[in-house]
């Protein structure tokens, strides 16, 4: 029963979204709401979040960094960032251009942004890191087709053009995306250091920013500090200070929390354990349908799997209900369709994915020529029994999916062996050597349609079922360079369509994400789409903070801030540009100054280890005295 | 042959050992599927070819695997133990960073369950079969089987989540970071149920290794005789047995003692503790070849260097044991 409860929580979640959530648009430049200055009903408070990693270093664009990405969002500011909802909003640019044909972007910088030094913030930063993202092939270099990047000029220092030698219309999807924090030119920029990786770089170890926190220390394995920062260009963060504890086993991070040492659990829980925490007082657990999927790959190269007909008869065979049922404990979708429905716009809904039928799938193999032998299985037509090889990774969700997928399958006679691999054994048999039959694996499919591409197109090394239809291939190739959003939607319709009859990849189950926190903190990224970067604390607030009306000695200043982008410069190679002006008139910025309390020394750990001191003593004593 | 003459050689002998050790940990490390540099990708490397080959040209790993161990074993002559893939900083930093966190659990916990161990092995000897015995060998029995990081959870349970004794995880109370004398204080607290966990799963070994031989001890005909002169039991235990039993027991503490730089991986990631295992545990995960080759090294010296060190040690409390020739 409780089950069917949040089945249906989920569905009115999903329906309440999709209704809410715009597209994806690729212009979105008006978003007022995210350049709205902070405002805060309570200030103080340390927020504390139980994190899953270790970050490595503090350049966050140079290498791939899942554990830093939960961090820099609060340290490091973009050009453009992505909300909860995967939408594009303004971050460092308060608005910008495309030209119509997707070519050339250009951004109109804030001018109130300091580094966490002091020292302003220009166009000079954005250039040097986009040049040392192309220079030392940073982790954005190929998502931002650096090789086809032309040029970035500064005309003046709030104003940044990019010119692509082809258009690129996912361009700004990408850089919101992955690696392209802005990083301080006047730290990195130095001819003694040979690149941007090089150890005597302090911004490594200590990272000076843009963002709503500064940085303040990181122990290695068990926390990073950081403050807030009173000069940021928002305003100053309602909360003092935001410590990511580092915690790695899940389990232990979940007690953790649970205990009231955290009050955000950054850890994906084990799945039974959700409504456990859901019905802990003060804890709350919400959910949100993510651009990423489980799916399987056919290995194309092998008989009996280029056979479409045989992976038909898979399809029909998997019951994908089942899998969210079982394997998921009811937390997911099954897939529909050949693309992830949370980019709305790029999702074909009239694409279907095989039904569950498992006399479908008998009949298909059948004609196959894999009859049903006396033992139960099904058999080569020359007597070798059909074993099929699923291999998958690591990890309790991928077991229990392989688990179900087994048992579906051995209801049609087919007898599946699980090789299990920890990741990195995984990619090698799987992806590089191509040794498997079926590979299971979930995957990021934002936050643009061109990932399509990225994952499934011909030649693309992460495409390991070799799937190489070249009208599909030259359908993404062509959506990824169309301008116009209306064509490039109807083109990954079109791709879809053909994937799905196809079916090198079988989607198995749609996402979604558990935000799990102390109901006495507020305005989460994931509370307030549209307003704050998707990984950024800079709008939250404590109830048990300090109510900022009475106790506070206030100091209100008020700044206005007039900037209305004209009409831009002459347009820059093809024809007139697109222009979105952003008008912010009049910013009220409230800063609040409080007087600090004296912080009073907690004596319960100093006792306790006196008392445990004590027994001690005395037992030792005990023990001597006895002796003689 | 001279004292000198057998330490020489053993010291010739522990470096030939180590190096050994290096060779094969190379070759073993390099060969394991999965490469360093599709890792330090992530999922951008999927995508992404140039990413790829500039982290490989990066880090050499372009090179091939000779090549790369003669440039290791260069480097190493020169005291430089190589960079980190995944914190591009000295390996030797990693390492120095969380020597005196993981060693505070491993010796504290290696010395008190020696301690412990040893005396509630004589103390379950002293009448064998009695009510006393068997509990303590029951109770044994049962912390020898048990998982570690199982116990440590049930410890958590019991202490941090029931009782709030201690605190659940991690090194320091972060929401409020302690200063000065009060900090050291607040992470010998934190250190309390992760050392009790590893002293609970270590003290039967020594438990165990005392009662058995003390009870052999027993057996022997100098205690008959002792026994037959009348010499008093407590005394004779205290003398003769107690003296005999203690030796082996001082073998696997002194073993023990040159493992504990290897930290207790299992340990260390139930509490968030950042130890030396967990350092290990991560870069075998990350593949990052330069951190799990200097810890490797590392515990290799101090395994070496801890037996040749309990052999001496054995010269000295036994003259029975003489050099041989």
């Amino acid at each position: 029963m409780r089950k069917h409860v949040y089945v249906l929580t989920i569905l009115s979640i999903l329906i309440i979204l999709s209704i809410a959530s715009p597209a994806v648009t690729l212009v979105r430049a008006d978003n007022k709401e995210a350049l709205k200055p902070i405002s805060c009903p309570y200030v103080g408070g340390t927020l504390v979040v139980i994190h899953w990693g270790d970050p490595k270093s503090f350049n966050p664009d140079s290498q791939v960094d899942d554990a830093l990405a939960g961090i820099a969002g609060n340290i490091f500011n973009r050009l453009v960032a992505l909300d909860a909802d995967y939408n594009v909003i303004p971050d460092l640019a308060e608005s910008w251009e495309v030209a119509p044909n997707g070519s050339v972007f250009i951004f109109h910088l804030r001018k109130d942004v300091k580094w966490h030094d002091g020292v302003p913030f220009t166009a000079k930063d954005v250039k040097y890191t986009f040049e040392a993202i192309k220079k030392y092939k940073g982790i954005a270099y190929s998502l931002l087709k650096m090789d086809k990047l032309v040029s970035i000029e500064t005309p003046d220092n709030y104003t940044v053009i990019f010119r692509y030698s082809e258009p690129f219309p996912p361009f700004l999807g990408f850089l919101a995306w992955y690696g392209t924090y802005i990083l301080p030119e006047h730290i990195y920029n130095k001819t003694e250091y040979k690149d941007w990786m090089d150890p005597n770089i302090p911004a490594l170890t200590h990272p000076i920013g843009t963002g709503p926190f500064k940085f303040v220390e990181y122990v290695k394995g068990s926390h990073v500090i950081l403050e807030a920062n009173p000069d940021y260009f928002k305003g100053k963060p309602c909360i003092d200070r935001v410590v990511f504890k580092i915690v790695p086993d899940a389990t232990a991070a979940l007690q953790t929390f649970l205990a009231g040492e955290g009050d955000v659990l950054n850890h994906r829980p084990p799945l039974s354990e959700i409504p456990r925490i859901n019905s802990t007082p003060g804890v709350i657990v919400k959910m949100r349908p993510v651009p990423s999927r489980w799916y399987i790959g056919f290995n194309l190269l092998k008989y009996p799997f280029n056979e479409t007909k045989f992976r038909f008869a898979i399809a029909h065979a998997i019951n994908r209900s089942e899998i969210v049922e079982k394997a998921e404990y009811g937390y997911g979708y099954p897939a529909e369709g050949m693309y992830t429905p949370a980019i709305k716009w790029a999702f074909n809904p009239n694409v279907k994915l095989p039904e569950y039928d498992p006399q479908k799938a008998a009949q298909l193999l059948d004609e196959l020529g894999f009859k049903l032998g006396s033992d139960g299985w099904r058999h080569y037509p020359n007597g070798t029994k059909l074993t099929v090889r699923f291999t998958i990774f690591t990890g309790a969700e991928e077991e229990a999916i392989a688990q179900v997928i087994k048992e579906e399958l051995k209801k049609v006679g087919i007898d599946v062996k699980i090789e299990e691999y920890e990741i990195a054994t995984w990619e090698q048999k799987v992806v590089k050597d191509r040794d498997f039959d079926i590979a299971l694996v979930d995957g990021f499919q934002g936050p643009d349609p061109d990932n399509m591409r990225m994952r499934f197109g011909p030649g693309q090394y992460i495409n390991f079922a070799n799937y190489s239809n070249p009208e599909f291939g030259k359908l993404l190739e062509e959506a990824s360079k169309e301008p116009n959003m209306e064509k490039r939607k109807e083109l990954y319709w079109k791709a879809q369509e053909i994937m799905a009859k196809d079916l090198p990849y079988l989607p198995l189950v749609d996402l979604v994400a558990f935000y799990i926190y102390r109901t006495e903190w507020h305005n989460f990224p994931w509370e307030l789409p549209g307003v704050v970067p998707y990984n950024s604390y800079e709008r939250v607030y404590w109830e048990k903070g300090t109510p900022v009306t009475t106790t506070t000695t206030q100091t209100t200043t008020t700044k206005t801030t007039t900037t209305t982008t004209t009409k831009t410069t002459s347009a820059p190679t093809a024809g007139g540009t697109t222009t979105v002006t952003a008008t912010t008139t009049t910013t009220l910025v409230t800063t609040t100054t409080i007087t600090s309390t004296v912080a009073t020394t907690d004596w319960t750990m100093p006792s306790i280890l006196f008392v445990v001191g004590l027994i001690i003593g005395v037992l030792v004593g005990y023990a001597v005295k006895k002796r003689k | 042959m001279a004292l000198s003459t057998y330490l020489a050689k053993r010291f010739l002998q522990s470096i030939l050992i180590v190096f050994a050790i290096l060779l094969i940990n190379f070759i073993i490390i390099n060969s394991a599927p999965g490469d360093p540099a599709r890792f330090m990708g992530g999922e951008v490397a999927l995508s992404s070819p140039q990413y790829v080959q500039a982290i490989r040209e990066r880090w050499g790993l372009d090179k091939p695997v000779y090549e790369r161990f003669f440039i290791y074993i260069y480097n190493l002559l020169h005291g430089d133990l190589g960079y980190s893939y995944r914190y591009l900083q000295p390996v030797s930093t990693l390492i120095l960073e969380r020597l005196p966190t993981t060693l505070l659990l491993t010796i504290t916990s290696t010395i008190l369950a020696f301690l412990i161990g040893t005396f509630l092995g004589l103390k379950a000897v002293q009448k064998v079969g009695s009510k006393r015995d068997v509990f303590l060998t029951t109770l044994m029995f049962v912390f020898w089987s048990i998982p570690a990081f199982w116990l440590g959870i049930i410890l958590i349970m019991i202490f941090g989540v029931q009782l709030k004794w201690f605190p659940i995880s991690g090194l320091v109370s972060v929401r409020e970071i302690k200063t000065g004398i009060w900090y050291y204080l607040d992470i010998l607290y934190h250190s309390v149920l992760p050392i009790t966990t590893l002293t609970l799963i270590t003290i039967p070994v020594y438990y165990k290794l005392t009662r058995d031989t003390a009870l052999q001890q027993l057996t022997e005909d100098y205690v008959t005789t002792f026994r037959a002169v009348g010499l008093d039991e407590s005394r004779l235990f205290r003398r003769h047995v107690f003296r005999n039993a203690i030796l082996p027991p001082i073998t696997i503490f002194g073993l023990q003692l040159g493992y504990a730089i290897a930290g207790a991986a299992l340990i260390e990631t139930v509490f968030g503790w950042p130890g030396m295992g967990r350092l290990l545990l991560d870069s075998i995960y990350t593949r990052d070849y330069p951190v799990i080759m200097g810890i490797y090294l590392i515990i290799s010296i101090s395994v070496v260097l801890s037996n040749l060190i309990v052999d001496l040690v054995y010269m000295l409390l036994d003259p029975r044991i003489r050099v041989s020739r």
